[in-house]
């Protein structure tokens, strides 16, 4: 009998012993990681980049350039890809340790992040970065709320703000087929819903694409919805407006929008999807696709719209397809007046920082500020801004000393993709394309080194090379116009918000709360009211998506986010006023 | 008498203590591994009562008391909202409930089956897709019912339908889908203890039961099926007390905007305000809102009890 008694209990003790086994073995290991490791080995980085689309080890020629230059290996992070909002940003918080390079937003995640100490005070190291250096004023910006230097701005620019910040195309805009387009006989779009006949006239024109799939006007997708369904608020964007919280604010301060009113520019836009999908225009998968599949829609064909250049005419306009005479180009609507963002002085709404449980600093430090030379600027192209890549490899310069894309270079930017050459570290082009996907300084500024900007779309040489057929034939019904940028100057047609890097304050908690709730109840009901059966059932969802709002406390955050817009102006106004002079 | 009585009673008692502290022994283990996973994790609940931010840790946010309480019944509709999750959650686990006399069903009529290999072969394909998770069983749904999956293809190419139907975005029959869709995974799994119960029962009842003329169906109503039933209502007893626990690994993979309404059960809401909607703290108010009901339910389950069978369960 005792003995018997006697097992249970070695049983138990072992059990005890077993957690305690585990606790100890958790804590030890814990400790182990802070300790440093020997310059000569590669460190491996792991970068928590909110703008990656991307996740995992960095591949190919950008990873074989930073290992060659720092013997850093990155591994990406990226909440876009994990999915579910916040969820990644809070478990890693949480744990401590964000991440060793962090590319999060400027404001509240910038304060949370320094008063939590995650992050590195690099105000020893900032000392000798001599590119970020060169845009102090906007690095003293991004740290005016603490002592320290924790964060390095991105998109920083030296251009005035009242200069839009984007290249030769805006980033919104109505791009279409211009090739169908053309063969309707360029109907005059007076303003957006004379859009749907026109689109409902090019779909009949071609149903399939060559490959057999069906064609769709508008295709959606959910994953970039916030505070709204984005696909409606781009539409909003062709009339001047930009989001900030639940509110549209007109660049120019003219107008502040509540975004569930009935008569409001997204309302406006969601009738408008409404009313493409009665026609047949919308792509049912849109409800269950993601920004991928979407693009690889465009690319094979299968969609006709396109919100931004950087979708339609990326994915698109491949010289293949240029050559047989098909590509997007923008589609002037008569009445629009298209949002752009001016080049922000002070940096955009992201910063970088280096975490504070990170290995090495220093070196990690030397990867940040080659970031902002420009060899790192030419590198680092965001996969949606096209600077220009490696010299020597996608582009040299000239007889004439200007820059020029090589046979290499066309091939890898304009014909959609290329075999990298072993010596540069081999696979695809667009594979080994830098996924950190940050902008550390405008494309558009000019490279110090060469004299032109770094985006290659904007050298001379490459706008001599590029001219096809889709080209000039937009061009010749265009008044002649170059670009997208010089038509919609000439017609003003160009809204630019001076670039004041305005952070919004944070939210009280008890706001950020009814916000999360709030946005989730408006992206859910837009989504239905753009596929809602008939015109009752889409008011009736406007009327209860309206109500829902408004009883889980809508008008409490539109209280704030109103008075953000209004700050956000007045800086706007100040900064432009400030560059004038 | 009570005199002689009492040196007795010190003597026994003096051995209960000394077995007592034995036995007592024996079970702090589980007691401690029992505090560890269930009581300990309930010190959560602090977080309830702070304005809680990962970044800055507890220490550093703001208490608030019970705002987070107070604001989950701040409106009308924050209240429609918390009675339609709960709607959801009761109706789904109502129906999982229902439907759990089908493996039973299941269960005997596979037993019947005399062709060994056949049976092999049914049991293993019915029990297989408890093992695919249901990020997987989401996949073959896609695959099968999306606008240009299988399903909408096929009827499409036979002429039968011009548009797609929406199978999988749309909020009609919400509950009763996800009930197949568990009933798909869970019928074969289900059945295994059922079949296990079956090659318990004696067979000499079946015998005699044939020899008196029995044909098969009588000797399943009349032998396998009450033989059956002690097994079936100690599963049903445990299916009610994970009432509110029915899971939400099935219900966050199949949520999309357009069913949202009638999918979100207790679990998934307070995951969606949480993690999805970055308020830890409101969520975990909500959740307390769970153990309120769950002991509420217990009581009441309790005293039903007592009435009818005369015994507590607890």
């Amino acid at each position: 009998m005792t003995k018997k008694w006697k097992k249970i209990v070695a049983a138990g003790v072992l059990c005890i012993g077993l957690i305690t086994g585990l606790i100890v073995w958790y804590s030890v290991n814990e400790s182990s990681s802070k300790s440093s490791a020997a310059k000569e080995k590669t460190l491996t980085v792991d970068v928590y980049d909110g703008l990656a689309n991307y996740m995992g080890i960095q591949k190919g020629w950008f990873a074989k350039e930073v290992k060659d230059k720092f013997n850093i290996k990155l591994n990406i992070i990226a909440p876009n890809v994990a999915g579910n909002g916040d969820t990644l940003y809070q478990t890693r918080t949480a744990a401590g340790d964000l991440g060793d390079i962090v590319i999060v937003d400027t404001g509240e995640q910038y304060k949370e992040l320094v008063k939590g100490g995650l992050l590195y005070d690099a105000t020893d190291l900032y000392k000798n970065m001599k590119n970020v250096k060169k845009y102090k004023s906007a690095v003293k910006y991004i740290n005016k709320s603490s002592d320290g230097v924790y964060g390095f701005p991105t998109s920083v620019s030296s251009l005035s703000p009242t200069t839009s910040s984007e290249g030769t195309d805006l980033n919104y805009g109505a791009y279409l087929r211009w090739d169908l387009y053309a063969e309707l006989g360029y109907p005059e779009v007076d303003t957006l819903e004379d859009l749907l006949p026109v689109m409902a006239d090019m779909q009949e024109l071609q149903s399939t694409t060559d490959s057999g799939k069906k064609v769709y006007a508008f295709s959606l997708f959910s994953d970039w919805d916030g505070n709204m369904m984005g696909a409606a608020k781009q539409l909003a964007a062709l009339y001047g407006y930009d989001e900030l919280g639940f509110v549209l604010a007109k660049a120019d301060g003219s107008d502040y929008q509540s975004i569930i009113d009935s008569d409001s520019e997204y309302v406006r836009a969601l009738k408008f999807y409404y009313e493409a999908n009665q026609m047949g225009l919308v792509d049912p998968e849109s409800t269950t696709q993601n920004y991928d599949t979407l693009y690889s829609k465009f690319q094979d064909g299968q969609v006709l719209f396109s919100w931004w250049p950087w979708l339609g005419q990326a994915a698109y306009n491949t010289t293949e397809n240029l050559n047989a005479g098909k590509g997007f180009m923008l589609v002037p609507i008569k009445d629009q007046t298209i949002f752009s963002y001016g080049a922000s002085v002070y940096g955009g709404s992201q910063f970088i920082g280096i975490g504070s449980k990170a290995e090495d600093p220093e070196r990690i430090s030397e990867f940040i500020d080659w970031l902002y030379s420009s060899e790192g600027v030419l590198s680092n192209a965001s996969q949606t801004q096209g600077s220009a890549g490696i010299q020597g490899l996608t582009w040299n310069l000239n007889d004439d000393g200007l820059p020029e894309l090589s046979d290499f270079g066309k091939e890898a930017l304009l014909g959609g993709d290329a075999t990298v050459p072993e010596e540069y570290g081999g696979g695809s082009y667009s594979d080994g394309s830098s996924a950190l996907n940050v902008t550390t300084v405008l494309g558009i500024d000019e490279d110090p080194d060469t004299g032109y900007p770094y985006n290659y779309t904007l050298w001379k040489t490459y706008q001599e090379e590029t001219t096809n057929s889709i080209k000039k034939d937009w061009s010749d019904h265009s008044g002649g116009a170059e670009t997208t940028i010089d038509y919609l100057k000439q017609n003003n047609q160009i809204l630019v918000a001076p670039g004041a890097s305005y952070v919004a304050p944070d939210d009280s908690s008890e706001i950020s709360t009814l916000r999360n709730q709030v946005k989730s109840t408006i992206v859910e009901y837009s989504w239905k009211m753009v596929f809602a059966e008939n015109e009752t059932e889409f008011n009736s969802l406007l009327k209860e998506m309206q109500d829902t709002a408004k009883g889980l406390g809508y008008d409490k955050v539109l209280k704030v986010d109103m008075a953000n817009a209004k700050d956000q102006n007045d800086q706007r106004v100040a900064v432009a006023k400030k560059f004038a002079e | 008498m009570e005199l002689k009585k009492n040196p007795l009673k010190k003597k026994v008692k003096k051995k209960v203590s000394r077995d007592g502290k034995i036995m007592f022994l024996c079970i702090v283990p589980f007691l401690i591994l029992a505090f560890l996973f269930s009581y300990f994790p309930l010190h959560g609940w602090i977080y309830s009562l702070y304005d809680y931010k990962p970044a800055l840790g507890l220490s550093g946010s703001e208490f608030v008391g019970l705002r987070w309480f107070k604001l989950l019944v701040s409106s009308k509709t924050q209240i429609d909202q918390i009675i339609q999750v709960m709607k959801n959650t009761f109706a789904m686990s109502f129906l999982g409930i229902a439907t759990s006399i089908l493996p039973v069903g299941f269960a005997i009529l596979l037993n019947e089956v005399k062709c060994k290999g056949f049976k092999n072969i049914v049991q293993t394909l019915t029990t297989l897709p408890n093992f695919i998770s249901w990020v997987l069983v989401y996949m073959i749904a896609f695959s099968l019912f999306s606008t240009t999956g299988l399903v909408n293809t096929l009827l499409q190419e036979g002429g039968l339908i011009t548009d797609a139907i929406k199978f999988l975005d749309s909020d009609s029959h919400t509950w009763l889908m996800m009930c197949l869709w568990n009933l798909w995974k869970g019928l074969g799994w289900g059945a295994i203890m059922y079949l296990a119960a079956i090659s318990g029962i004696d067979p000499e009842l079946y015998e005699s039961a044939k020899i008196d003329g029995a044909n098969r169906f009588h000797l399943m109503r009349h032998i396998t099926l009450p033989a059956l039933m002690p097994t079936y209502l100690v599963m049903l007893m445990l299916s009610i007390a994970n009432l509110l626990n029915n899971g939400m690994d099935q219900y966050y993979i199949f949520q999309n905007a357009f069913n949202k309404t009638h999918i979100q059960v207790l679990d998934l809401y307070v995951y969606n305000i949480g993690l999805g909607g970055n308020s830890l703290s409101l969520a975990t108010a909500l959740s307390m809102l769970k153990s309120v009901i769950s002991v509420t339910l217990l009581a009441v389950v309790n005293f039903a009890s007592k009435k009818i069978r005369g015994s507590s369960i607890i």
